[in-house]
């Protein structure tokens, strides 16, 4: 057993040093000794643990827009307000708002909010450690690309990516999960708030259909939960799960159609949301709580 | 002795995050090029996320949201301009909606959504090709 135990180790060893040693000239199938394959060996390891994915909020905050609803400026979470923020968990949780309040008035082409709420995300990025991302580079295409829709949806998309690229790779994974989770709050806030001021199917539509992300935004606080930093805006997000497990969903599978050619696969499955009006009052009234205590 | 194998897995084990780190990001590059329409036709707005998993003999798998009226792009890779990844798109009663196993593990796939749908995404390297090591994957979307 010890033995078998020195041969893995130094096989561990082989493996993690020749790719370095290599710079990856050629990929080749590494020949691994049985001990390795054991699918219950210790050495078997996700290197990112568990996978999340929230969906863009940049797509809630395009849906508004395609809805024609008019531009509210008093939606987003004013400027000024940054500099209370002064912990790395205030400044993670406000970035991810800030950011899709850059999106939304970005997407109304307001063209003096959106240079204000970009000095913001520069000013929080940079407390972040993150300017990497959020660079001159980024800084210039976005002026000169604030007026047209598709570009600036993927520029500023762009550097979230590489924004939450930095943060996994370099170990702050929390944090990558706040700016994620404050990004989902607000998109939320939005289509609660418009959708209180001027009832919309296609509004309500979209709020019921994030059961499923709510359940991995408490999953990934819970993953990263440093010292119970997260504890309280856990609570929160369960007791908003509460109201969400109302929302019941129809949901009929219908076989795809896929194009090989194209590569692409057309979806045909048949689904309904159904949210009763009290259920989402009393999610309007949630997010709205749970909004105000981030943003201060 | 014990000790002595303890204090080499924790050495060696000091190394591990940056060198693979170093490696995946190489891959994300890759990936990039899938979405922006620089190595496939298209031009997909990223989602703001890098999904990164070391894989050894095993799958990775996640939950996420395909919006309708939106076309999504997934594209996967586990080296450069490779076949490697193996990647399965499930509705939320567990059929499969697609995988790329039987388009020759193709590095990237389109998804036109006309409905709102939930799915599992589960990732696995094409254990024919390369047993180990790691996978990126990104998701890009744009209006139709």
């Amino acid at each position: 057993m010890k033995i078998n135990f020195i041969r893995v180790s130094y096989l561990v060893a082989f493996l993690l040093i020749m790719p370095s040693c290599t710079e990856e000239k050629e990929e080749k199938k590494p020949e691994v000794e049985e001990e390795i394959l054991d699918a219950n060996s210790s050495l078997n390891t996700n290197f990112n643990g568990k996978v999340f994915s929230i969906p863009s909020p940049l797509q809630t905050a395009l849906l508004i827009k395609n809805l024609k609803v008019p531009f509210n400026e008093s939606l987003p979470n004013s400027t000024e307000n940054v500099d209370k923020y002064t912990t790395e968990y205030e400044q993670a949780l406000n970035l991810g708002i800030y950011g899709t309040d850059l999106g939304y008035v970005s997407l109304y082409e307001q063209n003096s909010a959106s240079l204000k709420y970009l000095a913001t995300v520069e000013k929080l990025t940079n407390k972040l450690g993150l300017e990497g991302a959020f660079d001159r580079d980024f800084m210039t295409r976005f002026e000169n690309n604030a007026t047209t829709e598709d570009s600036m949806l993927r520029i500023v998309s762009e550097a979230f990516r590489k924004a939450d690229d930095f943060l996994k790779s370099s170990n702050r994974k929390p944090t990558s999960a706040l700016i994620l989770t404050g990004g989902w709050i607000e998109s939320l806030y939005f289509a609660c708030e418009l959708n209180r001021t001027k009832q919309s199917d296609a509004i309500v539509e979209r709020i019921g259909e994030q059961q499923q992300t709510l359940n991995s935004i408490i999953e990934i606080l819970r993953e990263f939960n440093n010292n119970g930093s997260n504890d309280e805006l856990i609570a929160d997000m369960e007791d908003l799960q509460f109201y969400f497990n109302d929302i019941s969903v129809d949901y009929e599978f219908v076989e795809p159609k896929t194009d090989s050619d194209k590569k692409l696969t057309t979806l045909n499955h048949k689904i309904s949301i159904h949210i009763d009006t009290n259920t989402l009052n009393q999610i309007t009234l949630k997010i709205n709580s749970i909004r105000d205590k981030i943003t201060g | 002795m014990k000790r002595l194998i303890l204090l080499f897995f924790l050495a060696s084990g000091a190394f591990i995050t940056p060198a693979v780190a170093q490696d995946c990001e190489g891959l994300v590059s890759v990936c990039e090029g899938y979405l922006n329409g620089t190595s496939a036709p298209g031009n997909f707005v990223s989602d703001g996320q890098v999904y990164t998993a070391f894989l050894d003999r095993e799958k990775s798998e996640f939950k996420t949201t395909f919006y309708g009226g939106s076309t999504y792009r997934i594209v996967a890779t586990a080296g450069k301009e490779d076949d490697f990844v193996i990647f399965t798109v499930r509705d939320m009663q567990g059929n499969i909606i697609f995988t790329n196993r039987d388009h020759k593990n193709s590095t990237y796939w389109d998804f036109k959504v006309n409905k709102t749908i939930p799915v599992t995404i589960e990732t696995e390297l094409d254990m024919d090709k390369k047993v180990t090591g790691c996978t990126v994957m990104l998701i890009g979307f744009k209006k139709f």
